[in-house]
Order: C-alpha cells, then sequence, then structure tokens
C-alpha cells in the first residue's frame, strides 16, 4: 500500500473517444506522411489519408450513435447530439480537403502541416460539440480556433490571406477571452464547472437572477455569437471568409458553425436552461439583428466569398432561432438546419474554388456564363443558392419550415415573422448570382478546353499563377511552356464531384427529407434538461 | 385508374417536360424542343379529362373529395405535412383550365416563337411554370400550397425576364417578383396563425374543423390570418394596391403574357380564396375587404385601360379588371359563378392575347395602338378571333362572358343592402369593359390601313429596319429579344391558328356550362367542394334578378360598344384627322386622361410611400452611420495613431480590427447591462 495520495484516475471509456483518436491520430500520421520526400506521398496519399482519417471519424460517430452517457468524469458527452456533431464536422473536413486538392494553399503551407491542422481544427470541434464541461469546452474551442488562424494565413505569397490570419487571430482572442471570462463568472456563481451541475445549481439555488450568474452568461453569449458569427459580433466574418483561401474558408464557414450552433444548444438549452427567461430575449434580439444585417449586408457584394460571408451571418441568426425557443423542437430544427447549412455551404465552395482557378478572382463575375460552360457546376450553384434563399423542393426550405415552426411553437411569433422577412430579402442576393450563371456570357475570360492559357486579370491572382507555376508542387496540370496557367478538367475534378454530390444531396433531402429528420429526432435525447 | 392516380401523373408530366428540356438544350435546339414541350401538357389535359371521368363515375355522397398522399414530408411536434393532393370538383376544374389552355398557348407558341435563339429554354420555362401552378392547385395541403405559390412566382419571374438582354424585362421581372414576395410573406405569416389553431396543415381536416377551431362567427386569429393570407392573394391576382406588376409584365413574351397574365396565375388569388370558403365565410371582415378591393380593382383598372396606348397593356389592364370581378365574387359567396368566370375569362382572354402578338407580330414588335389601323382587311382570320373575344369579354350574348359576369353580379344584386353598391359599380365596370375593348378593335383593325397592314395585303410581312424595344425605343441586338429574325402570324402558321381556333370556340360556346336555370353542368358539378364545408348562407338568384340582370348586362355592353365606335370607329367624314373624335373627348377631359394614363399614380404613389423612404433610409445607414460613426469616430480616431506606421503594417493594423474589437466589446456592454437589469 502505498502512502502517497492516491488521485484515481477517471475511467476512460477508449470506444467512447474513438472518433476523437481518429482525428488526432490521423493528424500525426499526416503530419509524419507529409515530411516524405515522394511527390506521390504528399500529393496523393496525404490527402487521401486525411479524408479516410474524417472518414474513419465519422464512421465511429455512427457506431457509437446509440450510446448516451458522459465520459471522463462527465467531461465529455457520448450522445446523439455529439455524434451528430462529429459527423457534420468530417463531411465539411472531407469537402475542404477535397477543395485542398491542387489548391494553392497547402503548396504554400506544406502539405502534411496544412492537412494535419485541418484534423486537429476538426477535432477540437469535435470536443467543442460534446464538451458537457467549461473547460472541455473552452479547450475544444482553442483547438478549433488555433489551427483556423493559422489556416487562414496559408497563402504565404498574398497579403490578404495573410491579413485575413492576423486579423481572425487577434479579434478571435477577444472573443476566446470574453468567453472565458464569462465561464469563470458562472463558475464563481455556481461552484461548478459541469453542465448538470450547473444546471442543478442553477434550479436548486434559484441563480437565474443571480448578477454574477447573468453577468457570466452575457460574456459568454459574446464569446460564443462571435464564434458563430451573430451580428453584432460578425464584423471579422467578411474579411476573413475573403482572405482567407477558399478550401479554409469553406472549412470555417461550415465546420465552426456546426461547432459553435451544436454548444450554444448544449450550453444554452442543457446548463443554462434555468435563466432563460433572461438569455431568451437577448438571443432573440441577437438572432433577429444578425438575420438583418446578414441579409442587409449581403445584397451590395461583388464578391461571392463576402456574399457568403454576410449570407453566413444570416443563417446563423436563423439557426440561432432553434436555441432560442428552447424547445425540444427548437435543438431539433437547429440541428437539422446546421447539417443541411453544411450541404448547401460546400456546394457553393465547391464551384466557387473552381471557377475562382478558372478566372484567377472570386467575384460574381466569374461566374457569369457558367450555365453554359460548366453545367454541371451552374446547376450546384443554383440548387445551392436556392437552399440557402429556402426554395420549396430544396433542403433549405425544409430546414426553414422546420425553424419556423419551432418559433411559432415555443411563442417567439414575432422572430418566425422576422425570419421570415429575411429570407425574403435574401432572395435578391442569392437570384443575382444564379440569374449570372445562366444569362451572360463571360466577358474576356476564355473558356478553358484542354490545352487553352486562361487569361488571367485580376492582380490579386499574381501570386496564384507564380504559385501554381512553382515546379515542385505543381499538380497535374503542369503546362509544357510554364508560366501561363492551365485548367483542365483534372484539377477541376473533385470541385465538380463535391458540387454534384452536394447539390444532389440538397435535392434529394429536399424531396424526401423524412429520413434524416429521424435521425435528427434523436437528438433532444442529449439535452436532457429541457425535459424537467 | 383513379382520380387521384391520374391526377399524379397530371403533375409529374411538365417537370418531366421541363427537366428534360432543361437538360437536353443542346440536343434539342429546333422543333423537337417545341414538340417535346407541347407533348407534355398535352398529355396531361388527356390524364386531367381521365382524372374527371374517373371522378364523374363515383356517384355516392362524399366520395368526390380525395386527398391522396405520396409519402410523408415532414412531421415534428404532431404537426404531419404529407406530399398530399387533393383532387376534389374545384382542383380540376382548375386543372381543366389550367392543363388546356396551356396546351394551347404551348402550340401557339410553337410557331409563334420559333425565330427566337432561346426556343428550347422557352418551353422549358413553360413547362416549369405549368408544372408549380399545378403544384398550386393540387395542393392538399397549405404547406404544399406554398411551395405551388413560390414556385409559380419564380417561375413568372423567370418567364417575363425571358429576353434577359433586355433592360426592361429585367427590370419587370424584378418588379414582378418582389412585389410577388411581398404576398408570399403574407400568405406564409397568415398560414403560420391559421395553423396555430386548426393544429393540422390538411384542407380538409382543418376546413371540417373550423367551426370548432373559430367559432360560429369566427375570432381575430382567423380574421388576421385571412386578411395576410389574401395579401398573398391580392399580389398574386395583381389587385389593388398590390397591381402595378402585372401591366410591366407584359415585357415577357405574348404567349407568357397570355398564359400566366391572363388563363392561369393571375387566377390563383381567386382559387386560393375559393379554395379557403370554409374560413372565409365565418369571417365577415375579410370578406368584406375582398369585396370591397375587387371592386375597386374592377373600377381603376377599367378606367386606365381606357387611355393606355399599348395593345397588351390594355389587355393586362383588361386581365385586372376581370380578375377583380372574380375577386368580388368569390369574397361575396358567389362561388360557383366565380369559377365560372374563371374559365370563360381564361378562354376569351387567351384569346385577345394570341390575337394581339399575331398584330404585333405583323408590326414588328410594335405595340403602340396608335402606329396601328387598318388590320382588317390583311388579317381577317386575326380580326375574327379578336372579335369574338372582345364580344365574350364586353358580355354581349350568347358569348361567353356574358352568362359568366351576369352570374357572379346577380349573386351579389340578390343578397340586397349594401351589396346593391357593388352591384351597379359591377355594371359600370361592365361598360368600360366594353368600350376599352372596342377601342383597341376599332384603332388597330379599323380605319385606313397603316403602312405594315398595306404591306401585309400585298403579301410581304413587314420587317423594321432595325430591332428596336417597344418600350424605349432603344436599339438592340437581335441574338436574344422579340422578334429575332422571323416573326410569325396567325394566318399564315397552322399551328397557331389551331389554337386561337380553338379558343374561339371556347369563347362562343363556354357559356353553355352555366345557363342559368336552364343548364348549369358546371355548377352541380361543384356542389360537393361548396356544399361540404357550407356555412349554410349558399344564395340563389331569384328568377327576376337573373332576367333583369341579363337585360341589364345586353344593354351596357351594347352601349359601351356605340360609344367606342362613336368615338373611334366611325368613319371620318373628308379632311379630319384619324384621331379627331378621341383627341377631342382627350381635351375636354384633360386632367382625367392625365390621371387616367398615368394609372391613378400608382407607380408613383408606392414610390414616394414606400421606395424613396427606404432609400433615403439605407442611404441615411450607409452614409451618415457607417461613415460617421463607424468609419469617422471610431476607425478614423485611432488609424490617425497609426498614420506614421509602414504602409504594410497599416494595412494589417489599419485599425479596423481595433474597430471591430471595439464593437464586440460595446455589445458586449450592452449585453451586461441588459442582464444585470434582469437580475
Amino acid at each position: 500500500m502505498s502512502t502517497l495520495a492516491v488521485t484515481e484516475a477517471p475511467h476512460i471509456d477508449w470506444a467512447g473517444i474513438s472518433s476523437l483518436i481518429a482525428l488526432f491520430g490521423g493528424a500525426v500520421v499526416v503530419l509524419l506522411v507529409g515530411l516524405l520526400r515522394a511527390r506521390f506521398a504528399r500529393l496523393t496519399l496525404v490527402p487521401v489519408l486525411t479524408i479516410v482519417a474524417f472518414a474513419a471519424s465519422i464512421g465511429l460517430a455512427i457506431w457509437q450513435w446509440d450510446e448516451d452517457t458522459s465520459l471522463m468524469s462527465g467531461a465529455l458527452g457520448l450522445d446523439p447530439l455529439a455524434m451528430i456533431g462529429v459527423v457534420g464536422i468530417g463531411v465539411a473536413g472531407i469537402a475542404a480537403v477535397l477543395l485542398s486538392i491542387g489548391a494553392t494553399a497547402p503548396r504554400e503551407a506544406a502539405h502534411g502541416e496544412y492537412h494535419a491542422m485541418m484534423l486537429v481544427a476538426a477535432a477540437g470541434g469535435a470536443m467543442f460539440v460534446g464538451a458537457e464541461n467549461l473547460i472541455t469546452t473552452f479547450i475544444g474551442l482553442e483547438l478549433l480556433s488555433i489551427p483556423l488562424y493559422v489556416l487562414a494565413a496559408t497563402e504565404l505569397h498574398r497579403r490578404r490571406s495573410l491579413e485575413s490570419g492576423l486579423k481572425y487571430l487577434i479579434v478571435g482572442s477577444v472573443g476566446s477571452a470574453t468567453l472565458l471570462y464569462g465561464f469563470a463568472l458562472i463558475f464563481g456563481a455556481t461552484g461548478s464547472l459541469d453542465y448538470a451541475a450547473i444546471a442543478d445549481q442553477v434550479a436548486a439555488k434559484g441563480l437565474g437572477d443571480d448578477p454574477l450568474m447573468l453577468g457570466g452568461v452575457a460574456m459568454v453569449v459574446v464569446g460564443l455569437a462571435f464564434k458563430s458569427s451573430v451580428a453584432p459580433f460578425h464584423q471579422w466574418t467578411p474579411d476573413v471568409y475573403e482572405g482567407a483561401p477558399t478550401p479554409v474558408t469553406a472549412f470555417m464557414a461550415t465546420a465552426t458553425k456546426v461547432a459553435a450552433l451544436i454548444a450554444f444548444l448544449r450550453l444554452f438549452d442543457g446548463a443554462l436552461i434555468g435563466a432563460s427567461d433572461a438569455w431568451g430575449p437577448a438571443l432573440a434580439a441577437l438572432a433577429s439583428i444578425a438575420i438583418i444585417v446578414g441579409n442587409v449586408g449581403a445584397l451590395g457584394q461583388s464578391s461571392m466569398k463576402r456574399l457568403l460571408a454576410f449570407s453566413s451571418i444570416a443563417q446563423a441568426g436563423y439557426m440561432l432561432v432553434g436555441v432560442v425557443v428552447a424547445t425540444k423542437l427548437g435543438v431539433q430544427a437547429t440541428v437539422f438546419y446546421v447539417l443541411t447549412y453544411v450541404v448547401m455551404t460546400a456546394a457553393a465552395f465547391a464551384v466557387i474554388e473552381a471557377a475562382e482557378r478558372e478566372s484567377g478572382h472570386d467575384g460574381i463575375s466569374a461566374l457569369a456564363g457558367l450555365g453554359r460552360r460548366r453545367p454541371l457546376h451552374a446547376i450546384a450553384l443554383t440548387l445551392s443558392m436556392l437552399g440557402l434563399a429556402g426554395v420549396p423542393a430544396t433542403v433549405g426550405f425544409v430546414a426553414k419550415l422546420r425553424i419556423v415552426q419551432a418559433a411559432v411553437d415555443g411563442d417567439y411569433s414575432w422572430l418566425a415573422i422576422v425570419l421570415v422577412v429575411g429570407s425574403m430579402i435574401s432572395f435578391v442576393y442569392y437570384l443575382r448570382v444564379v440569374a449570372r450563371l445562366w444569362t451572360d456570357e463571360p466577358a474576356g475570360v476564355a473558356v478553358a478546353p484542354q490545352s487553352q492559357a486562361v487569361e488571367v486579370e485580376a492582380p490579386e491572382a499574381v501570386a496564384t499563377t507564380t504559385a501554381v507555376a512553382d515546379p515542385k508542387g505543381l499538380p497535374a496540370a503542369a503546362v509544357p511552356g510554364g508560366g501561363a496557367v492551365v485548367v483542365t478538367g483534372a484539377t477541376i475534378l473533385p470541385m465538380t464531384v463535391l458540387a454534384v454530390v452536394a447539390g444532389a444531396a440538397i435535392v434529394v433531402l429536399g424531396v424526401i427529407p423524412g429520413p434524416l429528420m429521424t435521425v435528427v429526432e434523436d437528438v433532444a435525447r442529449a439535452v436532457p434538461e429541457l425535459f424537467r | 385508374m383513379s382520380p387521384a392516380e391520374a391526377a399524379w401523373i397530371v403533375l409529374l408530366l411538365p417537370l418531366l417536360g421541363s427537366v428534360v428540356l432543361g437538360l437536353g438544350f443542346r440536343v434539342w435546339r429546333g422543333a423537337q424542343a417545341g414538340i417535346i414541350g407541347t407533348a407534355s401538357v398535352g398529355l396531361a389535359f388527356v390524364f386531367t379529362l381521365v382524372s374527371l371521368i374517373s371522378l364523374l363515375g363515383r356517384k355516392e355522397e362524399g366520395t368526390r373529395q380525395i386527398t391522396s398522399s405520396l409519402y410523408e414530408y415532414v412531421n415534428v411536434g404532431g404537426v404531419k405535412v404529407e406530399l398530399s393532393i387533393l383532387v376534389d370538383p374545384l382542383s380540376l376544374v382548375m386543372l381543366m383550365v389550367v392543363t388546356g389552355v396551356s396546351t394551347l398557348i404551348h402550340l401557339y407558341s410553337l410557331a409563334y416563337m420559333r425565330g427566337d435563339n432561346g426556343y428550347t429554354r422557352f418551353f422549358s420555362y413553360l413547362n416549369f411554370f405549368v408544372f408549380s401552378m399545378l403544384v398550386l392547385v393540387l395542393a392538399g395541403n397549405f404547406v404544399l400550397l406554398i411551395v405551388g405559390w413560390g414556385l409559380v412566382g419564380a417561375a413568372s419571374y423567370m418567364l417575363i425576364s425571358f429576353w434577359y438582354r433586355r433592360n426592361t424585362a429585367t427590370t419587370a421581372g424584378i418588379k414582378a417578383f418582389v412585389i410577388n414576395v411581398v404576398g408570399d410573406i403574407g400568405l406564409v405569416l397568415g398560414v403560420i396563425l391559421l395553423l396555430r389553431h386548426t393544429g393540422t396543415v390538411d384542407f380538409l381536416e382543418a376546413f371540417h374543423g373550423a367551426k370548432e377551431t373559430f367559432g360560429e362567427h369566427g375570432n381575430g386569429s382567423l380574421t388576421a390570418g385571412l386578411l395576410l393570407v389574401m395579401v398573398g392573394a391580392f399580389a398574386k391576382s395583381a389587385q389593388l394596391p398590390f397591381h402595378t406588376w402585372l401591366p410591366d409584365a407584359m415585357e415577357g413574351p405574348t404567349p407568357v403574357s397570355s398564359l400566366i397574365h391572363a388563363a392561369t396565375m393571375v387566377t390563383a388569388g381567386v382559387y386560393l380564396i375559393a379554395r379557403l370558403h370554409p374560413f372565409m365565410e365565418l369571417s365577415q371582415t375579410a370578406q368584406t375587404v375582398g369585396m370591397v378591393v375587387g371592386c375597386l380593382t374592377l373600377l381603376v383598372a377599367g378606367t386606365i385601360g381606357l387611355v393606355q396606348t399599348d395593345l397588351k397593356r390594355v389587355i393586362a389592364y383588361s386581365t385586372m379588371s376581370q380578375i377583380g370581378y372574380m375577386i368580388m365574387g368569390v369574397s361575396a359567396g358567389a362561388y360557383f359563378a366565380s369559377m365560372f368566370h374563371l374559365a370563360t375569362h381564361a378562354f376569351f382572354k387567351a384569346l385577345l392575347f394570341m390575337a394581339a402578338g399575331s398584330v404585333i407580330a405583323a408590326m414588328a414588335s410594335e405595340q403602340n395602338l396608335d402606329k396601328m389601323g387598318g388590320f382588317k382587311k390583311a388579317m381577317p382570320f386575326t380580326y375574327g378571333a379578336f372579335v369574338i373575344g372582345g364580344l365574350a369579354l364586353s358580355g354581349i350574348p350568347p358569348f361567353s362572358g356574358f352568362f359568366s359576369k351576369d352570374e357572379i353580379l346577380s349573386v351579389i344584386g340578390e343578397q340586397g343592402g349594401a351589396y346593391w353598391l357593388l352591384y351597379v359599380a359591377g355594371y359600370a365596370g361592365a361598360f368600360l369593359t366594353a368600350v376599352y375593348t372596342w377601342r383597341m378593335i376599332f384603332r388597330a383593325f379599323w380605319g385606313p390601313p397603316v403602312e405594315q397592314a398595306k404591306e401585309l395585303e400585298g403579301g410581304h410581312l413587314y420587317h423594321a429596319p432595325d430591332h428596336r424595344n417597344p418600350a424605349t425605343g432603344e436599339l438592340e441586338d437581335t441574338e436574344v429579344g422579340f422578334p429575332g429574325p422571323e416573326h410569325h402570324i396567325a394566318e399564315r402558321a397552322p399551328a397557331m391558328k389551331l389554337a386561337m381556333g380553338t379558343l374561339a370556340l371556347l369563347a362562343i360556346l363556354g357559356g353553355l356550362l352555366g345557363i342559368p336555370k336552364v343548364l348549369t353542368p358546371l355548377e352541380k358539378f361543384l356542389e360537393p367542394t361548396f356544399e361540404a364545408g357550407l356555412a349554410g348562407h349558399a344564395v340563389h338568384p331569384g328568377n327576376g334578378i337573373i332576367i333583369v340582370g341579363l337585360v341589364i348586362g345586353t344593354i351596357v355592353g351594347a352601349a359601351g360598344i356605340y360609344v367606342a365606335y362613336l368615338i373611334w370607329g366611325k368613319p371620318l367624314s373628308q379632311g379630319q384627322p384619324a384621331t379627331t373624335h378621341s383627341s377631342k373627348w382627350q381635351a375636354k377631359f384633360a386632367p382625367v386622361h392625365r390621371f387616367f394614363l398615368n394609372k391613378w399614380y400608382f407607380d408613383e404613389l408606392i414610390d414616394y410611400a414606400i421606395v424613396r423612404p427606404v432609400r433615403w433610409f439605407g442611404r441615411f445607414a450607409h452614409d451618415t452611420f457607417e461613415r460617421l460613426v463607424v468609419g469617422g469616430a471610431i476607425v478614423g480616431g485611432t488609424s490617425g495613431a497609426v498614420r506614421g506606421a509602414s504602409a504594410l503594417v497599416r494595412r494589417l493594423q489599419s485599425g479596423y480590427m481595433r474597430a471591430y474589437s471595439a464593437v464586440v466589446l460595446s455589445g458586449l456592454a450592452v449585453l451586461l447591462v441588459y442582464f444585470l437589469t434582469q437580475s
């Protein structure tokens, strides 16, 4: 018998955290493989392994679907809400990896590091969505954010990318600090870090109107609103989205949104449900501000990435509505929305990345006449825009319908009205994009069949040009003559695949939403506090 | 085949056609595209007939309203939404009209649009529109209704802006879309309000429980919900004050005007109110609003139609006015009569638009009535079609419009009291109708032939020296936009002739669907829909008022034609300029003329009341708030401090981030204050 103080290590359920392990393990393997000198290892093996790691985490999450417990002394929840978060992030990750094939960013940052960071960020996200404890929440958040700060700046030759990374880092730190401060205050008020215990304390001691507690809640609202880019804490979003390399933007737009919204659900509809009288109206106000600011802001944009940034602000507002109502329906609606949002956004970014490679910029004008040149891309982007706008027969309509229903059911009819009006405004800019796709012929941008050089006009694209011409990391589309950028079907193929798959999903799920809806039914189990 | 099975096939066919054409636009560039498009809608009409015959085969009470569900669409929180259609006499009548008239219009377009570069695209859109309209009509629940409603708006936008190189066309498309979206918001919110009480989205279930849910005389939330729903109906049916998009929508190709802005889409509002009649009858307020709006629309649109000089716009205002009759009727409980008028109006209005299209083609896309004249001899077939349409529209016996319009008015008159005002207004409107209709005929077909007509008489179709936008006179390319390299008139295109001939026949014989007291097949057929949910005050006009109405109708119509003849048709004595009579009238009533010509200043009113304040606010928000508050105070202050730093540093740390952080922190401060006040 040892006389030393015995600290009993918590029991670790390895199966329970297996999807986290897949992501972290994948990161290590990818990092090492990235060091190999062979071109094949860097250009092919690394992305493939990354996809395998993401797929494994999805598979393991599905394997663990029926579990409903807490792991490691209540630090992590193992329940459908966490698992669906892992699946969402995994899908977002796979999409981002596909977009990265042949892109500038991984070449400049080294393939191994780039993909490993993506995996680590995803692991952070997976932790964030499962966290049932303030400490794990914060660790998950930082683990998600820090690699993204770096990823945003990976196009080293482009100042906008560096600027974007720095901006994201600094403004992001303000958000994180606020969140942490809020956690500290909540801990001070309740004396507890576990969500379940916090909920008990709030209920038992009537902390619903305790100043310390509410001060903490206010700061947590700001921190999470920042992460999910809910107005008025959204300002970083357009700049960062526009500046970051497109695959990274796609990952940020999808994975971060999944993680942040699910964290919102867990924290507010779970741990802080007892104070919902206080935070309900505040979040409702934030949601409506986000809906208005996002939709109005998107109206005048000429860059697709900025447009999607503002659109994502509005979408975050819609999703927040499900959190506000604090009902079972609301939880299901938000989760359903966030998953469909991943699919719709992935389709959009796939087409934007492809168009950006062909034209050198991400302006809406780059999409002109795409309907003739690349009908598959044009159809996918059309579906994505219609879906985001909530047009019937797309999955976006079903998602919005559920949110509206949840709002009305939860006695927030006025919020439903804001939502409906907001999405009507959004038609203007979404349809503008669609109209561009199918009407004008592009001016000055040559169609790029097999070996025809594309004229690159935008000054920003110069950096891209030199980077692409870099002989070391040259993809299959190497140019014998050097210098000119050639875009062949091969470079665009991964984007086409992603666009087609996501586009098909938008329609199929829009017409037959039943199965996905059944899956989402389960998630409300994860927030038992709602049913007390 | 059961009625529902056939109806599903009806729904599927145009969708299939649209998708096939949309995907195969590279393969079928020529006539095949038109044939595929026409065949899909034609087959849909055949299956509508199958469905009708099958439904007529069901004799027992209560078996003529069938809800058929394909699968469960959404089921959350006790609210079940199924992908279900409702096949009943009402939806079948609409189905007949929509598929029937659509088939003819496809047939017409087959020839009329032949010279257009976007031939395949046109048929793909047209099929998509028919599909959307069928979703709207067949919807078995509120959710699917909203789906159809939205799709119809989108399809209409695509078709109005079909010639997308034309600025006027895209602007008109956007205008139509925006106003329709306002209507959509109303519809969605209204349905949400209603659903909170009914607890089910299914039409039949909701209607059966209407009285238990809302009480014998309705309640506030029913009225509020219905009024919002009616905003949707008014926007889609171009009723005051949401009508300004319809005349502009004439920028679309003429077959589009004929299909969606005369026969189908604009009648959606009428259909909606008829569909929701079990609710409507519980709310006196909603009914009154519908009647007043319909009545005002029919008068206002009639007066504007008197003075417009654009041929298609005159017909557009006429459509508004006729829909006004239907909205008024359907709100006053004249369901059968309104549906009757809806059907006959679809026949003669589609016919008028087709004839107008033929004239416009002969004029090489010129639409101004001032420049037309004397086409009677050059285009006898078109002239005949126009006259038949005109007689039906003016309500001259025995043409179809005569019976249907008088039926609406006699049901209204029968109810007495304040309804008499509507009754009188209805006949005043009928007088205006006859005048503006015959004004078109006299000006376009009578009088000395213009250059284009003379050329046509000589056997040669007129071609303009250069292509100009008929609305603005701007030069444009022929790549996209009417009339393209060639154009087609009814006299020379068998497909157009066939379509117009069939419609002319229907416009003449359509009255047989409902000659009061004598022959009322339509009324008997529609009974199951309108009796089942009726609150119990079905109005059956007496013999007296019917006969009086028929006589007044004839006199008013004939008088209108005579007045039009005096002003525009009477042969001129020698030496007088062609416009003598009408310009004398114009001079006499100059202010009124100007008022009507400017469409009662509705566009200006909306501009001043809504557009300008919003724009001003937007500018204010952008210029003042963004620049002074965000740009000046926050950014400017900090950027002054870093001005000396290097360009890169300034670029990366321009103070924007501080501004962002500042906003984050001030947002936090606001939230903190809020939360602390909660404690």
